[in-house]
């Protein structure tokens, strides 16, 4: 049970209070993740502000009409439908505070405003809810004094207060160590930056679905993307791994294929919003694509064909292989069996095992080499194309970008936006024809673009 | 730390002989759309709810800019004031709009010019105060190119000549993408405003540019638009 507050947001620099024009939630509603709930409005600018949680609406602080000072609590979510009373018996007392200090005072003294919402009285009222929040046994945090004096900004204080964080453990990033809403966020083990390990749910939503939503200042796109990583220091020469020296073999077997590279672009619309309904069922991205792989392989049998000095190989399954890089160096590749028979609930549940197993360096051989055909995709770092090399023993790879918007002019002039993937097969010219490629390409495409549901079958 | 200090003040006037370079860091693209013909209200509008949704859910998705001339209609904001509209409201004379934006009441009409911008701030800056006062600064660069001398109004939003008001804006904005804009008056009828209290304030005065350049047209303003909005928000037009 929690409760999370809405707070005013600052829309500039200069703002120091903020008018309410219209609350788009009534007390009760359900209200999702990144929904408008209200909109607030400064000068001649209104600004949608969005609920950062999945929740229950469970009451107006500040009615429609009022103006509250920036980082004031306005309104109150909670997780569930039950908890909306609790939280509406402890709402009206806030409200009537607010008002008062509102009222009592003047507009230039914003210091006092912005110390006044955690004056003690203000964070009583959050405190029980709270409390059963505590338990943050979920992440490794390191310990981290402030040597005694904790300095930490109004916003990180209250959300530390409703995350049951303790701020003395907490390392701020801002001026002089003073600690941020961020801060607090991180500590907490809310993933506030882009995970690197290369494998992901989406072919796409690069920054937007994978940085936590805060609802007032809505998502850093502008912060410089993470460091690159390096497994030695300057000046230094590291070995490899035995990983990395295994990937290096099979690289430079795929010197000895002849290959080519064929590419399409597939329109996403459809599938986006297919993911969107399977996805509570926990049907991950990669589940699709696989699937997606898969059927179209049984229909294109040429396209999981491999080369071997008898001739062609038609393995007797079609396993997928999806290519995942590992943090200490090198990528594996686990491997989905039977791709095209099995469902996507089934594709999703293997998936999760076998990366967190990949990371244990629990897999065994058969796991990671029995791929009859590989999936690659960096779509969550946002690259729109790339080419991948073949691995030894298998006829083809398939390289997935990320899914991007691209405006689309139709005849009569409307204009409209479409989301585009970009997908490119590298294939050994030996076994797979250009034709081949491209005709595989084409109903991978169809599959994608006009029937995703069929992926459910 | 003062963050005063750090913060841009927007160019006055004679700064803007400066040509920009387009291809600095900080450029972003976006879709530059000047429709030849009038174009309807609620058309405009889904262009833009398209771009608003699309920056949304994809911040790197391509921004867009409109420079175009509507049929006459009102359009109120979210939190507009009704008394403001001196008609009963459903005898209104014209199409009245109800639109998710900033501000009170205003009138749109062929011979005024309208900027709509569906722009990512993260992108530029997320600061609204900042972003109204540039959209004034577009207007103010332009009537500098014009000869005739804009000026802002302490505490109002808008750009005037004289004593009278030439230019409006009105935003909206979710997750610091925008939508909405400015509308100048060029060679517009002005008599549609006299049933409406524009932007909510009594005693304004409207104006329009041909009260001080006889013959101006909508055509002649709209490559100068079209280059103050390139410039003061850094873009490159990507469609050209």
């Amino acid at each position: 049970m929690a409760t999370h507050d809405i707070f005013m947001p600052a829309l500039s620099s200069t703002m120091t209070e903020g008018k309410i024009v219209e609350w788009l939630k009534k007390p009760g509603d359900k209200v999702e993740r990144g929904e408008s709930v209200l909109v607030v409005e400064s000068d001649k600018a209104d600004m949608d502000v969005e609920s950062f949680q999945d929740g229950f609406l469970a009451s107006i602080v500040m009615p429609a009409g009022s103006s509250a000072p920036v980082g004031e609590t306005i309104g109150l979510i909670v997780e569930t439908a039950d908890e909306i009373a609790a939280a509406q018996a402890n709402a009206p007392s806030t409200a009537s505070q607010s008002t008062s200090q509102l009222k009592a005072s003047s507009s230039t003294q914003v210091q006092e405003k912005e110390a006044s919402v955690d004056s003690p009285k203000a964070t009583e009222v959050k405190k029980e809810p709270s409390v059963p929040l505590v338990p943050d046994s979920s992440t490794s945090q390191p310990e981290f004094l402030n040597d005694g004096r904790i300095v930490a900004s109004p916003r990180a204080k209250k959300l530390a207060s409703q995350m049951g964080v303790n701020l003395a453990n907490v390392r701020g990033s801002g001026p002089h160590g003073r600690i941020q809403a961020e801060d607090v966020q991180s500590a907490k083990g809310q993933p506030i930056s882009v995970p690197w390990i290369a494998e992901s749910n989406a072919p796409a939503n690069i920054v937007s679905d994978i940085l936590p939503r805060v609802e007032k200042k809505s998502v850093d796109s502008d912060k410089p993307p993470a460091a690159g990583k390096s497994f030695g220091s300057r000046g230094e020469t590291i070995a490899f791994n035995t990983l990395q020296q295994a990937v290096n073999r099979n690289m430079e077997e795929s010197l000895n294929t002849p290959c080519f590279r064929v590419g399409y672009s597939i329109l996403t619309d459809e599938l986006d919003s297919f993911y969107k309904q399977v996805k509570p069922n926990g049907v991950t991205m990669t589940a699709l694509l696989v699937k997606a792989v898969g059927l179209t392989l049984a229909r294109h049998p040429q396209v999981n064909a491999a080369f071997s000095s008898e001739g062609i190989a038609y393995p007797s399954q079609i396993n997928v292989a999806v290519a995942v890089a590992m943090e200490d160096g090198g990528l594996i590749t686990p491997v989905l069996q039977n791709a095209d028979e099995t469902s996507l609930a089934d594709l999703s549940l293997q998936w999760a095992d076998l990366v967190r197993r990949a990371r244990n360096k629990q897999l065994e051989p058969q796991e990671y080499s029995s791929g009859t055909f590989t999936l690659s995709n960096l779509g969550m770092f946002g690259v729109d194309r790339f080419d991948a090399i073949l691995p030894p023993g298998t006829g083809a790879i398939l390289a997935v970008g990320a899914s991007l918007p691209k405006v689309v002019a139709s005849k009569d002039g409307s204009i409209s936006i479409k989301k585009q993937m970009q997908v490119n097969l590298t294939a050994d010219h030996r076994v797979i024809y250009g034709a081949d490629g491209a005709l595989f390409l084409k109903d991978l495409s169809y599959l994608i673009e006009k029937n995703p549901h069929s992926l459910s079958s | 730390m003062n963050k005063k200090l750090h913060s841009v003040s927007p160019e006055s006037g004679p700064n803007i002989n400066l040509e920009v370079t387009p291809q600095l860091a900080q450029s972003s693209s976006a879709f530059l759309f000047e429709p030849k013909n009038i174009v309807p209200f609620e058309t405009a509008l889904g262009w833009q709810k398209i771009f608003q949704k699309s920056l949304i859910e994809e911040p790197f998705s391509p921004q867009a800019v409109w420079l175009l001339e509507h049929f006459s209609c009102f359009t109120i904001g979210r939190g507009s004031d009704k008394k403001n509209l001196l008609f009963e409201e459903n005898k209104s004379p014209l199409p009245v709009f109800s639109i998710e934006r900033g501000g009170e009441v205003t009138h749109h009409m062929p011979g005024q010019v309208v900027g709509y911008l569906a722009l990512n701030l993260s992108l530029h800056k997320k600061d609204l105060s900042w972003y109204l006062r540039e959209l004034e600064q577009v207007l103010i660069d332009v009537l500098y190119l014009l000869g005739i001398e804009g000026k802002r109004i302490d505490g109002l939003t808008g750009v005037w000549c004289e004593d009278k008001k030439v230019g409006s804006i009105g935003i909206g904005c979710k997750r610091w993408v925008t939508q909405h804009g400015f509308s100048l008056n060029v060679d517009c009828d002005l008599i549609g405003f006299e049933n409406i209290v524009p932007c909510g304030l009594d005693k304004v005065k409207l104006g329009r540019l041909s009260d001080w350049i006889p013959g101006i047209k909508v055509c002649d303003v709209k490559p100068l638009l079209r280059e103050s909005v390139k410039r003061r928000f850094k873009l490159n037009w990507r469609n050209r």
